[in-house]
């Protein structure tokens, strides 16, 4: 029983990674038809940015100046401002060029922009951290190695309050912002705009929808959303690699698609439903943690093949 | 049409002539003015603390060999950043060998890498040194005389690590896990070894993916198995993860103990808390015990790298050292195949003591010793409060 606890609390953190990643995909996919896939990423950045920004605040001495809840806060305003910028350079360079080209394209570019922010994440971290760390008089504990070897995350969530304090938090986390954009989506004019042009571009813009206006605004708010799910990565992980976004992105992608890819609801599903199945398969089947990704991949596969909408998508009639 | 006939003539003797400059020129250069040595290894990605440590390491004995005059060329390093990654890898290893100056190359912390790589060596006819990478089957009747290697094999690691953990502290209830990559299950077998040559069968064991980030379900499998003690087989992302894990898991009236691809700098980023106590076997000696590994230290630590000195720092050093003995013994002009037999009957005393190499071109010089880490810090464990008793690894 200790044993299903135990393994029932980790599906549910790792759920709320995949979570919030796929629902990246699934606000981006709703206005713009296009699988950013570069969400795991741009995540990843957001991660980093703020592991960045701690060594420089650090540095700069604002945590003995400030209440360290401000500091915290500060951090994930510099890693949300980070990733919505993020999100908009990958709007305005890597899809908005390729809106009237095939679907393909768009996507390639994503990738490729992927593999951009990872090599600038292993290249540039170190000496840009470095650099501003040294401008505030940085010590040389704080000195950050290389990009490209593993980082670990600061001790942001009650680093003094264990680590039940913490996983609730995460938890808690994922779940208010959920709450937020659900109300975001449904209770205001922007939200609503958004749900228009996820369902009819045409009928929006006919209807007086400010539709470029609605889309950048999707990429910020889209961007917030990875920078808070990578930050809550980072706070479960403690360990971070540059080279991450990679498989949070797949990840998040398959639980976006199971859930239904139109659907953020459904991305919920879908990340809860792939991280019980990663879990509780390395935790009850016999050497099964060696399997337990491919055993959530063919999850993934089979419901492709016979429920390709989703859980919660609606099946889309084309009608000739 | 004679004329030009002449012209095209004339066109051609100059062409050749200028060939046989160019042809010349360059014999002129092989013939000692430059020679150069290859260098592969993990220079980024996850494995890079230990890889970047090893390049300047082996670039460090390099220089001093050069400033020292006594060899009548300029030695140069073709440093290859192989990404721990077996394609990178060939193409670095396909890189060094087109060179025709290449007379010898060292290289590989990891296992996969070095086994892909090592028919591109065989096939050029240069000769390779490994230096980090410990799975057994890489030296061998097979691959004799091109490969050689100056670093202990997974077995050889694991011995010593086993005889304390086993025989000396006499745990009994072990779950073992590694990845299932080269490395990691090279480790694992070597370790289930160890195990079975006792009697002992493991509690559990499990083996994960390569980069697994998220180990929680075999943490509770090693909380709901009543282990004792846990060995990880695997470098520092997973087996750091598996100790941060373990913590926060609250397992930690638990042996933690592993291989040496943990011991870096990287483990300490999960915390001083949680990384107390991670008992690792380093091979080589203690470089602060001789006059040479202070002389060592002193040297790299004065070169300012950003990087600390790893586990296989002072094998990527020795590599460079048995190498330059290896050239002083082929003369003024070193080639690969002079360099091939110079290799294999070194006799070379660097930092790690003598080196000599048996039948299959594995090291005869064996050495290893325990590591922990202690109040945020990894010291060698005869010197540590395990070793004296104040402190306890726990499972006891």
């Amino acid at each position: 029983m200790e044993m299903f606890a135990g393994l029932l609390v980790s599906a549910l953190l790792l759920g709320c990674t995949y979570t919030l990643i796929a629902v990246g995909f699934s606000l981006f996919f709703g206005v713009m038809d296009v699988v950013v896939f570069c969400c795991g990423d741009i995540a990843i950045f957001g991660a980093f940015s703020i592991m960045g920004a701690y060594v420089v605040l650090m540095s700069a001495g604002l945590f003995n100046t400030l209440p360290f809840i401000v500091c915290v806060a500060l951090l994930l305003l510099i890693g949300a401002l980070f990733c919505a910028t993020l999100g908009l350079v990958a709007y305005r360079f890597s899809i908005k060029p390729f809106s009237h080209s095939s679907e393909l394209m768009p996507l390639l570019s994503t990738i490729a922009l992927g593999t951009v922010i990872k090599e600038v994440l292993g290249l540039m971290f170190m000496p840009a951290v470095n650099a501003s760390a040294s401008a505030f008089g940085g010590e040389a504990a704080l000195k950050v190695v290389s990009g490209r070897n593993p980082q670990g995350f600061p001790e942001l969530l009650f680093p003094n309050g264990g680590v039940n304090l913490r996983y609730v938090t995460i938890i808690c986390v994922t779940v208010l912002l959920l709450l937020l954009l659900f109300i975001f989506l449904n209770k205001t004019k922007m939200g609503l705009s958004m749900q228009a042009v996820s369902q009819n571009k045409e009928l929006s813009m006919m209807t007086g929808i400010n539709v470029s206006r609605t889309i950048v605004v999707t990429f910020i708010i889209g961007g917030v959303m990875l920078a808070i799910g990578g930050f809550l990565v980072g706070s479960y992980q403690k360990i971070m690699s540059f080279d991450n976004g990679a498989m949070y992105g797949a990840k998040g992608f398959s639980a976006a698609v199971v859930g239904g890819l139109r659907n953020t609801w459904g991305a919920v599903i879908g990340g809860m439903l792939l991280a019980f199945v990663e879990v509780f398969v390395a935790g009850y089947v016999a050497n099964g943690a060696a399997y337990a990704g491919v055993v959530a991949f063919v999850v993934v596969v089979i419901f492709i093949i016979f429920k390709p909408e989703g859980i919660i998508g609606e099946k889309t009639v084309e009608k000739v | 049409m004679a004329r030009k006939r002449k012209s095209l003539l004339l066109f051609l003797v100059l062409l050749l002539v200028l060939v046989m400059i160019v042809s010349a020129c360059d014999q002129n250069a092989t013939k000692g003015k430059v020679v150069k040595i290859g260098f592969l290894g993990p220079i980024t990605g996850g494995d890079a603390a230990e890889g970047a440590a090893a390049r300047n390491a082996f670039q460090l004995a390099i220089d001093q060999a050069n400033a020292s005059g006594k060899y009548p060329y300029t030695i140069k390093v073709i440093s290859v950043d192989d990404q721990s990654t077996e394609n990178v890898a060939v193409s670095g290893a396909q890189q060094i060998v087109s060179d025709p100056l290449v007379v010898a190359a060292s290289g590989f912390w990891n296992s996969g890498p070095a086994a892909a790589s090592i028919p591109v060596f065989k096939e050029a006819e240069i000769p390779l040194l490994i230096w980090g990478a410990i799975r057994e089957s890489l030296t061998s009747p097979d691959n004799m005389p091109w490969i050689t290697r100056s670093a202990p094999t997974d077995k050889q690691e694991n011995i010593p690590l086993a005889s304390m953990v086993l025989d000396e502290m006499g745990y009994k209830d072990w779950f073992v896990v590694s990845d299932v990559g080269s490395y990691g299950s090279g480790n694992f077998e070597a370790f289930s070894g160890e195990l079975a040559a006792r009697g002992i069968t493991p509690i559990g064991s499990e083996q994960v993916p390569e980069g697994a980030t998220d180990l929680s379900a075999v943490v509770q499998k090693i909380k709901s198995s009543g282990a004792k003690a846990v060995y990880c087989g695997s470098t520092v992302g997973i087996g750091s993860q598996l100790k941060r894990q373990l913590f926060d898991a609250g397992v930690t009236d638990v042996l933690f103990c592993g291989i040496s691809g943990m011991k870096t700098e990287d483990f300490l980023k999960i915390g001083n808390t949680a990384a107390e106590g991670a008992l690792v076997v380093s091979p080589g000696v203690i470089l602060d015990e001789a006059e040479a590994g202070r002389k060592f230290i002193a040297d790299y630590q004065a070169e300012g790298f950003s990087e600390p000195i790893g586990a296989y720092t002072p094998y990527a050093y020795e590599a460079a050292l048995i190498l330059l003995n290896a050239l002083s013994a082929c003369g003024n002009n070193p080639t690969a195949e002079t360099m091939v037999n110079a290799i294999l009957n070194s006799k070379t005393t660097g930092i790690m003591g003598t080196t000599t190499f048996n039948e299959i071109g594995q090291t005869t010089n064996v050495a290893a010793y325990l590591n922990v880490i202690e109040d945020g810090a990894w010291i060698p464990y005869q010197n540590s409060a395990y070793a004296s008793g104040a402190r306890s690894f726990g499972g006891k």
